[in-house]
């Protein structure tokens, strides 16, 4: 044994020396990666700060904030669509967690006739594009007077954000268990202080990720909200659509840097609120 | 007891209520447009249903041909990401990335709206973009004037870039967790057994994560054969993709065309159903193992 184990201990040592070039070949591939990511999005803001680029000039000539002025003109009421967007996606995401938490609780903890189906439906959206689901339910909403609401879009939204926001929801819910729960309550909590003390916390991490992904979900639709809201509910991203197809890329730069920085801060916003909450890794309420 | 029971089997119904609603509305939106592709529409007296439009999708050359090229565009995108994807995850696992690497390299990508995604690309590469630029500037003024521009190429490569950006960050993203603690409990014993580097991820770890890959892959699939925006900024003129046709046909002055529009969301229903089937066995098997 003693021989197997002195000739193991080496075998082992070459594999580890041998898979250090593998490990070069991943850092180039790894930072190959992030120049072509974070490249675009550099171009994106140098554009939008470009009064005069001339072809083929490198660099443009000047600088100027003249798209951001037009973006912010007041005829374009920027700030009030902005605030509308930020309102539904609000919305969206306190409604679609909340939602989200619930059923996750409803399948991870309890029994109940059709508990299949309602699984599968809940995939349904996650796979049926929004565009055949906008198309064919824009007539029902113009039936019960839905259609160029706030309140309309508002749902639409939560459907598209309610499968994520489940995906999100379900593992941290079935971790969780209800053992913790029993206990306190055997221990003589109120079901009131059972909520807010045991089960609220233990699912904080899932509900964070769930309501900042549906937050985002919803800020970045433009058909779905084009349909239902037909012009009338003015977002930031239906606003925005029609100046990247034509016209001054100086202006559409503008518009994608301010649409980048509110779903960014947010994101990264909620991301600080997971590390105090002590989740290391936010990744693995997605996957699973 | 009978009272605790009684509750016991009511309160998963009251729980999983409000998303049955949005789930109900979301169905009834399907099948209104399902009930439309087949000709049927009440407010215009038509109740015969009818597979003419449905027929007429795949024998009319525009529709037809815009089914094939979406097909297209989410057959290549997806090759695109689970490749690459699948790679930049174990890459990442091999370097043991860390957890801003992850957050910056895999999840703002994913929460980059895709008509930012457009935006740049054609500051990159459209007639006057940044590379032709760049090109010119290194004297291969030859090669910049036969790049052509990103939007309304046939070819679609900027379509497929866009896709590239945003989906292969979210392959690799569903995949590295798993990834990465398969490979580190079962990868040092297949190398400590002699497996080389690359037999261990092929043997091991890659079948060990195919489910998340497959999961993650569908998801795409689905996404980007029914997205409107990118194909609408980036596409060509002809053929356009099925989404935009099918927009085209909805918003049609005479609302008889909108069965050709529902035709066509029809076999994108059809396509995405089987797709959310094989998801939904997935997570079946995922959940007994």
């Amino acid at each position: 044994v003693g021989a197997v184990l002195k000739k193991g201990l080496p075998a082992n040592k070459r594999v580890k020396n041998g898979a250090k070039r593998p490990g070069k070949l991943s850092v180039l591939f790894v930072a190959i990666h992030f120049v072509l990511i974070f490249v675009p999005l550099l171009v994106l803001v140098v554009w939008s700060f470009s009064a005069y680029w001339p072809w083929p000039d490198l660099l443009p000539q000047t600088l100027s904030l003249k798209g951001y002025e037009e973006v912010f003109a007041a005829r374009n009421n920027t700030w009030g669509v902005l605030a509308q967007s930020v309102g539904i996606a609000l919305a969206v995401a306190a409604l679609s967690t909340v939602f989200a938490a619930m059923a996750s609780r409803a399948v991870a903890h309890y029994k109940f006739g059709g508990k299949e189906v309602f699984k599968f439906c809940t995939i349904l959206p996650y796979l049926i594009p929004t565009t055949v689901f906008a198309m064919g339910v824009q007539v029902i909403f113009l039936n019960v007077g839905l259609a160029r609401t706030v309140l309309g879009v508002v749902i639409a939204h939560c459907i598209v954000a309610l499968p994520y926001a489940i995906t999100i929801m379900s593992d941290i819910t079935a971790a969780a268990g209800t053992k913790l729960e029993q206990a306190a309550s055997s221990l003589g909590a109120r079901p009131v202080s059972v909520v807010f003390h045991v089960t609220l916390p233990a699912i904080a991490p899932g509900l964070l990720s769930a309501f900042c992904m549906s937050y985002i979900l919803s800020f970045s639709q433009y058909f779905l909200t084009l349909l239902i809201g037909g012009g009338a509910v003015k977002t930031f991203a239906v606003t925005m659509f029609p100046y990247l197809s034509g016209g001054d890329r100086t202006v559409a730069a503008a518009y994608g840097v301010i649409f980048l920085v509110v779903t960014l801060v947010v994101f990264f916003f909620f991301e600080l609120l997971l590390k105090r909450f002590g989740y290391k890794n936010s990744q693995d309420l997605y996957t699973n | 007891m009978i009272n605790r029971k009684i509750k016991r089997a009511i309160v998963p119904y009251l729980l999983i209520l409000p998303a049955c609603v949005l789930l109900l509305i979301f169905l009834v939106g399907l099948i209104n447009g399902i009930v439309q592709g087949f000709g049927i529409m009440p407010f215009l007296g038509m109740y015969e249903p009818t597979l003419d439009y449905y027929i007429q999708a795949f024998t009319r050359s525009d529709l037809s041909n815009s089914i094939l090229y979406s097909l297209y565009l989410a057959l290549a995108s997806t090759a695109i990401a689970i490749v690459i994807g699948v790679a930049l995850s174990a890459a990442l696992c091999k370097i043991q990335a860390s957890r801003a690497m992850q957050l910056l390299g895999l999840q703002v990508p994913i929460m980059t709206a895709h008509m930012l995604v457009a935006i740049c690309i054609m500051c990159l590469l459209s007639g006057t973009g940044l590379i032709q630029r760049l090109l010119v500037a290194v004297g291969l003024e030859s090669v910049a004037s036969c790049i052509p521009s990103v939007v309304g190429n046939v070819s679609g490569y900027g379509i497929l870039g866009v896709y590239a950006w945003k989906e292969i960050p979210w392959i690799a993203f569903c995949v590295f967790t798993i990834m990465s603690g398969v490979s580190s409990k079962f990868g040092e014993a297949a190398s400590v057994l002699g497996a080389g580097t690359f037999r261990t991820f092929f043997e091991v770890t890659l079948p060990l994560c195919r489910g998340a890959i497959v999961k993650a892959a569908l998801v795409v699939f689905a996404f980007v054969f029914g997205s409107y925006e990118i194909p609408f900024l980036l596409g060509p003129t002809l053929p356009k993709a099925l989404p935009i046709l099918a927009y085209i046909e909805f918003q049609d002055p005479n609302i008889v065309n909108r069965c050709y529009s529902m035709a066509l969301n029809g076999v994108t229903t059809l396509l995405c159903t089987v797709l959310a089937i094989v998801y939904f066995v997935i997570l079946q098997r995922e959940k007994k193992a």
